[in-house]
């Protein structure tokens, strides 16, 4: 199976069917993650967005400095942000400078292993709850549970340190958990 | 337990519509033709006007050459050899002397541009060539 990079070299040397090839494989992630932010009505719109920009700007790709997967969300990412400043919503940075008011000291591991995490077995609630977490631990979440990104890949896209990516990951859980508990 | 929520989290994931990835290409290829257009109707517009520059530049460049006297300068040398062979300081400077520069550098200067704009002419309909 050929890599991103391969299949990107591919398309530089002209053969379009290559970059057929990236849009079919990056089209659910990228419209999964736009409609987790911008909602499934406006996914569409800046999927295509994010696609045509991925086109434009091909030849800038460095596959030294991050891998493609990497590069297509940070641009997912920033196209969100300019669409969410548009409406006027906020925004992933807004919430950087957050401190933190959580259980800071409990491993993931603890956390995962709490009851209420097995009790929530409904797409439709989880979708929910989902949507009132905070965009920057939604981001985190969807990154991590749902497009198997590691934590080093993440902080790669985000521009984050490794320790700010869990530690953004562990109040997420926090975040989830407190709020399923009233669901149950 | 991480499994089991990681396997909620795929169920949840939002699904385009089935035709969302070939529209976008469809998208691309649109943008990609209406650049190679513009492109290629600019590149058009650019080597009509260095070619009828060219022409007048070139024709100014001649009359002007033959005024200065550069074309008998220029004959001699396939004349009389030997006066050029004893005399080639003198000559060279006289055929110099002779040689409308702006003239010549401007009709260099707009073949230059004909060349680029015929050559982006032909890369662009290559490009159409290929998304046809």
């Amino acid at each position: 199976m050929r890599s991103d990079e391969e299949i990107i070299k591919e398309y530089l040397a002209g053969d379009d069917e290559s970059l057929k090839t990236l849009i079919d494989k990056y089209t659910s992630s990228i419209y999964n993650f736009s409609a987790r932010f911008v909602g499934v009505d406006n996914a569409k719109d800046i999927t295509q967005d994010v696609f045509l920009k991925v086109w434009r700007n091909i030849k800038k790709f460095d596959s030294d400095k991050a891998s493609f997967k990497t590069w297509i969300f940070r641009i997912a990412r920033n196209t969100i942000t300019d669409f969410l400043r548009k409406k006027k919503s906020v925004n992933f940075s807004s919430l950087d400078t957050e401190e933190g008011t959580f259980e800071e000291n409990i491993p993931d591991e603890i956390i995962l292993q709490d009851e209420i995490f097995s009790k929530l077995e409904d797409v439709e609630m989880l979708n929910k709850i989902l949507d009132k977490i905070p965009i920057n631990y939604r981001e985190i979440l969807v990154l991590y549970y749902q497009e198997d990104m590691t934590f080093k890949e993440i902080g790669g896209m985000l521009g984050k340190p490794l320790n700010t990516v869990k530690s953004y990951h562990h109040r997420a859980l926090i975040l989830l958990k407190g709020e399923i508990a009233p669901k149950l | 337990m991480e499994q089991n929520l990681q396997n909620l989290f795929k169920q949840a994931m939002h699904q385009p519509g089935s035709r969302l990835s070939g529209d976008i290409f469809s998208l691309i290829e649109y943008k990609k033709a209406k650049i190679i257009k513009v492109k290629k109707f600019g590149y058009l517009g650019l080597s009509i006007l260095s070619l009828s520059g060219s022409v007048f530049s070139i024709w100014g460049l001649i009359e002007q050459s033959t005024q200065l006297g550069f074309f008998k300068y220029l004959s001699l040398a396939f004349s009389d050899g030997g006066i050029i062979a004893t005399y080639w300081k003198e000559y060279t400077l006289s055929l110099v002397d002779s040689l409308p520069v702006a003239s010549l550098g401007m009709s260099l200067f707009l073949l230059f541009i004909l060349f680029i704009s015929i050559r982006g002419i032909s890369y662009q309909f290559k490009n159409k060539i290929l998304i046809a």
